[in-house]
């Protein structure tokens, strides 16, 4: 009965269809983007990576709409957010978004490192892989903190000089990257302005650049999955090598020099197994940043006033390490020496994959990478917990 | 008759007295509520691998610490219940009936997770052998067990994260249970417990390895009793012959098992507290922020000798894992002997760093009236070298890295088969053996740091112990004790 | 060189030097904007904070002063506080509530009566100096003078955009 109706227009739209691929080839993208090959086992695990990606697209989508309200205006900005809270509900609905979103995608991405970092998905061939993500990671963090210092709240304004002012510490130039990233000694309009301009295009540029990078990096090597993949399964491995190099899709390599590692043991297609998997955790995630964005939204405290006494500035939650580190001792030696043992870690962990150039990939047999990593993610865990009572001001 | 109910009188024992109990009392309590919060997490863990890897030493681990954990909890719940019974309600009564009231949800989801943990722990004790065929039921109502004990915790720590941190909880349920000791004190906790169930393990492990050992040396088969153990391989008769051999290789068994098992509860012990350092500073830097007064006496006067005696403890913690992990490698002829050796080297240099006083005076009035104020190489009673910051915080730092290296060197040379278990000497067996009475030592030294940072408070400038005084005059002349708010 | 350069070789180092002098064109001016705040000359203006007549001696005062940034392009005010201090001997301060720390904004305690910044505790004391916790130096001054109101005869103070780089 519906074939009666649609007959008609399913010839036509079949040629329609034919001369927009005749031209554009999107057949073949499509074909290429859905019909890739992953490796079967692990695919729950590597959905974050993609659920990453739904999530910067959001925080994307969410933030063009606040910059159709907001003034980055030091005296008017405030105004501005509060009108959207008290007057208009989906406005604060979006602006709720924003914020949950920022905060699930610190979360996601830090499991999305975890996974790879477990799984032992850095190394050869993937190094690159992990340092463009190690970057994005910092980018993600970067902007979520100056996104922290526009709303121009109380919250946010001493958000804005407690942070500006960690630069300081730097011996020799500290004070010369205080004043480039404020635009003056002091905190004032020039610092909302220069923010904003980092917020909302420095980084979103990089960021986007790096994703581009990531993303080609990884189709060209192929997904990694999880480390069972390339243990063998039979007893006879190097015929199960063969036959893994037989069956398996490009792009996995399988060139003689990286079929040791390079090849998992079995493969299924993108579509549909592992794009519904995608799926189904990226709406996961998006649900909690609806629901939690609605019914507890984004605080707005009072207009930021550098002229209080009362108000106890508080770091973000993703911050409160950085704040352990910066409560443990007094005297400008410590301090700087807390950041830069900060700064340090930052960097080991960008050049991991050049550190741990083993072959080995199974988590129980690479102990001298897993346990300092572990001992790296209790402390921040541990410190984050400890430090939360200082969220509340209770 | 319905005249108001006359005020509470204390009973008639000194308040030295009330304190003494109170102490013994808790000093076993916190010993054993700790193992077992602890130990419910490592029959989990090794529940789970076991079934994971298909590994029957995991398995006959947790039998063995279920087993371990029904013996003890049954002394300690009869304890506890002497504890709140008579000596809290006794002694301190009032202190207690006001505590009881104002952190009334904090006792009830405690004491209801107290129900949970008699039900699941005896459950499992009594059908470990027969779950085996069920190992996933098993491993879930261990995992249960697990968490019904840590959200006990969870909320005793409310309790006493409260009466250090008072912080208006009284009257607001959220700031009584966010007070800022509470989480610091939960982590540290949570912590330490595991790493102490550890070391435990590991002395038990080892006076069980001596004893095998020995046996394995000069063993006569009519000497042995046979062995039955929760979880362990079930007796099957032999002849008598056979039974010589089977005894035999129970023996060696038992060598390769109570070896590994040793190394095991180290390695969690060394290891976890490897995290320690820093999240005790944390947790004291909470307490100087909001508790200003209990932070000034918890330090034990200008040159904190308590602490410095417990700084230098857990060096000691840290040094005897090394030892025992250097002697094990070396028993096994591993690699990474080496790493060991240097890691002494370090441990060494930051203990003696970090457990050093500040002054060679009991405070720095005497040394200004003694006029010895320079350094002690300049002939004075000063030492510069034993500053807080920045010497005995780096020291802290080269504790935590040094440590952290010890554990991964030993546990590389696991992953790479090294060890052969049955290995290790019988000598060696004392370092774990010291380890776990050093544990048990820093925990103690802890629990009066405690009692005395809060003194002469029971609940911090509120009440009192002397006279279970409530500070508040506003609430004085009412029959039952009420609370007044944080002056 | 000894052999003479091809022709596609020079159109190759000819293509790099247009670039570069175009990346070179585009980069001067950017570096030389990114940097210039800190070649940019502060305005230095006096500003009025008011009548310190009624401060007591040994309680510090807050004042709120709206204070111009002097550098960058031309915005608001800022309200800054002065704390003003009169010490038993006779001894005038100017304080920012600026903490050494992180710049948190401090406030006099009259509990602990010194100087507390809530964020991780620091302490000064009544003549700004870094007593507790973890501030590094003392409480940053604003250089100031005072002036007597012709009108009342009163002690009016005023400050500076800027603090005392001396002390």
């Amino acid at each position: 009965m519906v074939r009666f109706f649609t007959r008609p227009f399913a010839k036509r739209s079949r040629s329609a269809y034919r001369w927009f691929d005749e031209r554009t080839g999107s057949t073949e993208l499509v074909h290429k983007g859905l019909y890739e090959a992953v490796p079967e086992k692990g695919g729950w695990a590597y959905t974050l990576g993609s659920a990453t990606l739904v999530l910067i697209l959001l925080q994307l989508f969410t933030g063009i709409f606040l910059l159709l309200v907001y003034t980055p205006s030091f005296t008017e900005g405030w105004g501005t957010l509060n009108f959207l809270q008290t007057n208009d509900r989906f406005g604060a609905w979006v602006r709720g978004m924003h914020l949950w979103g920022a905060y699930v995608l610190i979360l996601v991405i830090g499991l999305h490192m975890l996974r790879t970092f477990f799984s032992a998905a850095y190394k050869r061939p993937r190094e690159l892989n992990w340092v463009t993500g190690a970057l994005l990671f910092f980018l993600v963090i970067g902007l979520a903190i100056t996104g922290a210092m526009l709303p121009m709240d109380q919250a946010a304004y001493w958000t804005l000089v407690v942070v500006t002012n960690i630069p300081h510490y730097v011996p020799g130039i500290g004070d010369g990257l205080r004043q480039l990233w404020r635009g003056s000694d002091f905190v004032g309009q020039q610092s909302l302005t220069r923010t904003f301009a980092i917020h909302i295009w420095v980084l979103p540029f990089l960021l986007f650049t790096l994703i581009g990078v990531h993303l080609y990096l990884l189709r060209r090597h192929g997904e990694f999955g999880s480390w069972v993949n390339y243990t063998p399964a039979t007893a006879d491995p190097e015929k199960e090598l063969a036959e893994r190099l037989r069956r398996a899709e490009p792009p996995y390599p399988t060139r003689r020099s990286e079929r040791r590692w390079a090849v998992p043991r079995r493969t299924v297609e993108f579509f549909p197994t592992q794009l519904f998997k995608d799926t189904a955790v990226s709406l996961l995630f998006v649900t909690v940043i609806f629901v939690f964005g609605y019914i507890v939204g984004a605080p707005l405290s009072a207009q930021g006033n550098p002229a209080t006494l009362t108000y106890v500035p508080t770091p973000e939650w993703f911050f409160l390490p950085l704040d352990q580190v910066l409560l443990l001792a007094p005297g400008t030696d410590l301090i700087f020496a807390g950041i830069a043992l900060i700064g340090v870690a930052s960097v080991l962990m960008i050049v991991l994959p050049f550190l741990d150039r083993s072959r080995e990939r199974q988590p129980l047999r690479r102990p001298e990478v897993l346990l300092p990593g572990f001992f790296l993610i209790a402390l921040l865990i541990l410190l984050t917990v400890i430090g939360a009572n200082r969220l509340w001001n209770l | 008759m319905l005249a108001a109910a006359p005020p509470l009188q204390p009973i008639p024992t000194s308040n030295v007295g009330g304190s003494i109990a109170v102490a013994i009392v808790a000093l076993f309590h916190v010993q054993i509520a700790t193992f077992l919060t602890g130990a419910s997490f490592l029959i989990a863990v090794s529940e789970g691998i076991s079934i994971a890897r298909g590994d029957d030493r995991h398995e006959r681990l947790a039998g063995g610490l279920l087993k371990a954990m029904a013996y003890v909890f049954t002394f300690g719940a009869a304890l506890a219940i002497f504890w709140v019974l008579f000596v809290l309600l006794g002694m301190w009564g009032t202190f207690f009936i006001a505590l009881t009231k104002i952190t009334f949800w904090p006792f009830i989801f405690e004491a209801g997770l107290f129900l949970t943990e008699i039900v699941l722990l005896y459950t499992l004790y009594a059908n470990w052998d027969r779950l085996r065929a069920y190992r996933r039921a098993r491993f879930g109502l261990a995992i249960l067990l697990a968490i019904a004990l840590w959200w006990q915790q969870f909320f005793i720590d409310i309790v006493a994260s409260y009466m250090l941190t008072p912080n208006g909880g009284d009257t607001n349920q959220l700031a009584q249970v966010l007070n800022p000791t509470d989480l610091p004190l939960t982590i540290h906790r949570t912590i330490g417990n595991i790493a102490w169930a550890g070391a435990i393990v590991a002395f038990v492990a080892a006076l069980r390895y001596r004893r095998a050992k020995r046996r394995e040396r000069d063993v006569r088969v009519e000497d042995i009793p046979l062995e039955h153990s929760v979880g362990a391989m079930s007796a099957t008769w032999y002849t008598q012959a056979d039974r010589a051999r089977a005894l035999r290789v129970a023996a060696t068994n038992n060598v390769a098992f109570f070896d590994w098992a040793g190394t095991w509860g180290a390695i969690w012990a060394i290891s976890l507290t490897a995290l320690q350092p820093w999240i005790g500073y944390s947790f004291a830097k909470e307490v100087q922020l909001h508790a200003y007064p209990a932070w000034y006496r918890m330090m034990f006067g200008d040159i904190s000798t308590v602490f410095l005696l417990q700084i230098f403890l857990l060096g000691v913690i840290f040094i005897l894992g090394n030892l025992y992990f250097w002697r094990r490698m070396r028993a096994s002829g591993t690699r990474g002997v080496r790493t060991q050796v240097l890691m002494l080297g370090f441990l060494v240099v930051a203990t003696v760093l970090a457990a050093m006083p500040a002054r060679f005076a009991w405070t720095y009035a005497d040394m200004v009236a003694a006029h010895k104020t320079a350094a002690w190489w300049d002939g004075g009673w000063n030492n510069p070298i034993g500053t807080m910051i920045p010497n005995k915080v780096i020291a802290l730092m080269v504790l935590m890295i040094a440590a952290l290296v010890v554990v991964t060197s030993v546990v590389r040379a696991h992953s790479r088969g090294e060890l052969r278990w049955g290995d290790a000497t019988r000598r060696s067996q004392w370092l774990l053996l010291s380890l776990g009475v050093t544990v048990s030592l820093m925990m103690a030294t802890m629990g009066v740091i405690r009692e005395h940072s809060r003194q002469p408070f029971l609940i911090e400038g509120e009440i009192t112990i002397q006279g279970q005084q409530i500070l508040n005059p506003a609430t004085q002349g009412q029959g039952v004790p009420s609370i007044g708010s944080t002056p | 060189m000894s052999t003479p350069m091809s022709r596609r070789r020079f159109l190759v180092r000819l293509t790099n030097a247009g670039a570069a002098v175009i990346t070179l064109m585009l980069s001067i001016p950017a570096i030389g904007f990114l940097v210039s705040p800190l070649f940019q000359k502060r305005t230095v203006s006096w500003v009025r904070v008011g009548d310190i007549d009624n401060v007591p001696i040994g309680l510090p005062t807050p004042f709120v002063v709206a204070m111009p940034i002097g550098q960058g392009p031309p915005g608001p005010p800022v309200n800054r506080i002065v704390y003003v201090v009169k010490t038993a001997d006779s001894r005038l301060f100017a304080f920012s509530n600026t903490c050494t720390h992180m710049q948190c904004n401090v406030h006099w305690d009259p509990g602990l009566s010194q100087f507390l910044c809530p964020c991780h505790g620091g302490l000064y004391d009544l003549t700004g100096n870094n007593t507790g916790g973890p501030p590094p130096s003392p409480l940053p001054q604003w250089i100031h003078r005072t002036l007597v109101d012709p009108g009342t005869g009163h002690t009016i103070l005023e400050v500076q955009n800027t603090f005392d780089e001396s002390i």
